[in-house]
């Protein structure tokens, strides 16, 4: 091995796939495999940890989607450069066309995989956030990331009960706790618009946490959250929407 | 020649052509068939009952339609007989001569029974008293004549519309099926090919045979889209795309076959359960991080096979059932409607964690 080989991290659920990429990055003098892993989660462990220059992402995996993993470790102090791999992506690979961001098509051939190393390049969050939305669905979240230090503490979207909006950061109540997460409100409600309900200018709800819509004596609506009992006012403009919405629902 | 005539043919042909004796290029029915010469005597009655309804009071209605009926009827036979003698070269014709040809065999053939029924009266010699023969001659003949050529006129149009329509609606049906023509997902082939590239080297043996069974599965995607294959064909196509799909998701990946019951040789269209294997994989296993097990069941009770195909689904599937996959379900649902005529078809169920597709058709074959 030479010198100062860079260190990079595979990411692939597929066993074949880890296996051929493994071994393609052997072949490159200037580089080397610091391991691989098979899931998301793992993927951002080992980030944490090993610190590698480069992530190869599979954009298809199951749990957690490769975009979503770009943009949970794009919140790291210090986020690795990320090349998407992919057998087949359409809508994905359009968003890559237009930003001129580097991918990998499977299967990958040794000289693209060259090139692509050694134009890796950081993924803005916003280029990730747009991609997410475009590949809604494919692609979508199923966690959001609160830095707690210099950890990443990923919560499940399923366990989110609402967040709300603070001065510089969004708070996110969930089933664990509470924590502060670096996202608009607004790309949330976008991002979720079949979970997510707005009530209030600075509220959002997961629609299913909700148990009861509540008239109070003087005539303000407030919605009641499963479990807590807690309750949140909901602004006047939102109260026919979010009657119609959890109408559709039930 | 009739209005009811014509619409018989044109809902029959579709089903007996192509035969020899009636060219499909022209747009005249065949007047050589049974059912067609009955057509052409009902519609004869018609048009004569018509004539006889607005015709003159002189004499008595019954007397009217008698003889117009009986000149009607030989001119409708007479006229399709011909009409049946002379399809051949007409066919060879285009359309223009052969509607001016065919305009001038039925005003000569009225022009002669028109003349001949004149002259027979007259040789009967007891016509006027019988009032079943016409006393002027170039009256008789001329009307006859010019009735002739509005309703041969009109009964043409009418053949060429419908023969037209029928031609494409044939297009039409031809380019749905072919439309329908089975495909293997981009995703599918690329991530294959992808594995077939790492087995080269680590398991050369593995790598050959995915080739094998890719070539296999390639080949029955370019087979004619209406083809059936058997049940036995079927399975094994889909076992071979398992097996395929197995090298890549290794454990996370089980299949069930419960088919013992099926009849091997019943028919299907091919690539009709291998689709319904890919989306339980693409779409239940693959997002699942543990994987999971995929049911093939197969019932046949009396002359009908039942077969569903059952995967477990994410617990928070957001909007996983993408356009992709309905239009999979919608294209297999109407490959089976059309090969068995109506009796083919596909139910989807979905509960809280399961997904299950199943196709129910006739045996055949």
């Amino acid at each position: 091995m030479t010198v100062a080989a860079r260190r990079l991290l595979i990411v692939d659920d597929e066993a074949p796939a880890r296996e051929r990429l493994e071994r393609l990055v052997d072949e490159l003098p200037e580089w080397t495999s610091i391991g691989s892993c098979s899931g998301g989660a793992e993927a951002i462990r080992c980030v944490e940890q090993e610190d590698p220059a480069v992530v190869l992402l599979d954009i298809r995996m199951p749990g957690m989607s490769g975009i979503e993993v770009a943009r949970h470790l794009s919140r790291l102090p210090t986020p690795p450069e990320v090349i998407f791999t992919t057998a087949y992506d359409k809508y994905a690979l359009d968003a890559f066309d237009s930003h001129a961001v580097g991918y990998l098509l499977k299967p990958v051939r040794r000289e693209r995989l060259e090139s692509a190393l050694s134009h890796a390049a950081r993924l803005g969050d916003a280029f990730l956030s747009e991609l997410s939305l475009k590949a809604r669905g494919l692609e979508r979240r199923r966690h959001v990331a609160a830095r707690v230090r210099d950890e990443l503490r990923l919560i499940p979207v399923s366990e989110i009960s609402y967040l709300r909006a603070e001065q510089k950061y969004v708070s996110v109540h969930h089933a664990g706790g509470d924590d502060l997460i670096d996202e608009s409100l607004k790309q949330l409600e976008e991002e979720f618009p079949d979970i997510l309900v707005r009530i209030h200018r600075s509220i959002l709800v997961t629609i299913d946490a909700i148990e009861a819509l509540e008239k109070d004596a003087v005539g303000g609506y407030h919605v009641r959250l499963r479990g807590e009992g807690r309750t949140l006012a909901v602004s006047r403009r939102q109260v026919s929407d979010l009657k119609s919405r959890l109408g559709a629902k039930r | 020649m009739s209005l009811v005539g014509a619409t018989s043919v044109s809902t029959n042909s579709a089903q007996e052509h192509p035969s020899k004796d009636s060219p499909d290029s022209i747009f005249l029915p065949n007047f050589c068939e049974a059912r067609m010469v009955l057509a052409v005597v009902l519609g004869s009655e018609l048009l004569a009952l018509v004539f006889s309804l607005v015709g003159s009071a002189d004499v008595g209605f019954l007397t009217e339609l008698a003889r117009i009926s009986l000149l009607m009827q030989w001119l409708g036979l007479t006229s399709a007989a011909l009409l049946c003698l002379l399809k051949p070269p007409l066919a060879r014709v285009s359309t223009g001569v052969a509607t001016s040809m065919i305009l001038a065999i039925v005003l000569a053939n009225i022009l002669v029974l028109s003349v001949g029924v004149v002259w027979a009266g007259r040789w009967l010699g007891g016509g006027e008293v019988l009032g079943m023969f016409p006393a002027d001659f170039w009256p008789f003949v001329f009307r006859n004549l010019f009735i002739g050529l509005i309703v041969t006129a009109l009964l043409l149009r009418y053949f060429f519309v419908s023969h037209q329509w029928r031609h494409h609606v044939e297009a039409e049906a031809r380019s749905r099926i072919d439309a329908l023509q089975a495909r293997i997902r981009p995703h599918f082939l690329f991530n294959s090919m992808n594995t077939i590239a790492s087995l080269t080297r680590s398991n050369p043996s593995q790598a050959e045979e995915a080739v094998e069974d890719l070539a296999d599965l390639f080949r029955a995607t370019l087979n004619d889209a209406g083809r059936l294959l058997s049940l036995k064909e079927e399975l094994e196509l889909t076992r071979i795309y398992q097996r395929i799909e197995m090298l890549r998701l290794g454990d996370r990946l089980h299949v069930d076959w419960d088919v013992k019951e099926l009849p091997m040789r019943a028919l299907l269209p091919g690539l009709t359960l291998q689709p319904l294997l890919e989306n339980a994989i693409y779409h239940g296993i693959e997002p699942l991080d543990a994987g999971g097990t995929v049911t093939i069941r197969g019932r046949c009770s009396g002359e009908r096979v039942e077969i569903s195909v059952i995967n477990p689904t994410e617990k928070l599937a957001v909007d996983s059932r993408h356009h992709g996959h309905r239009i999979a379900i919608e294209n297999i649902r109407e490959r089976l409607n059309l090969a068995f005529k109506g009796q083919g078809t596909l139910d989807v169920n979905q509960t809280d964690g399961t997904y299950e597709v199943t196709m129910r058709f006739p045996v055949t074959g």
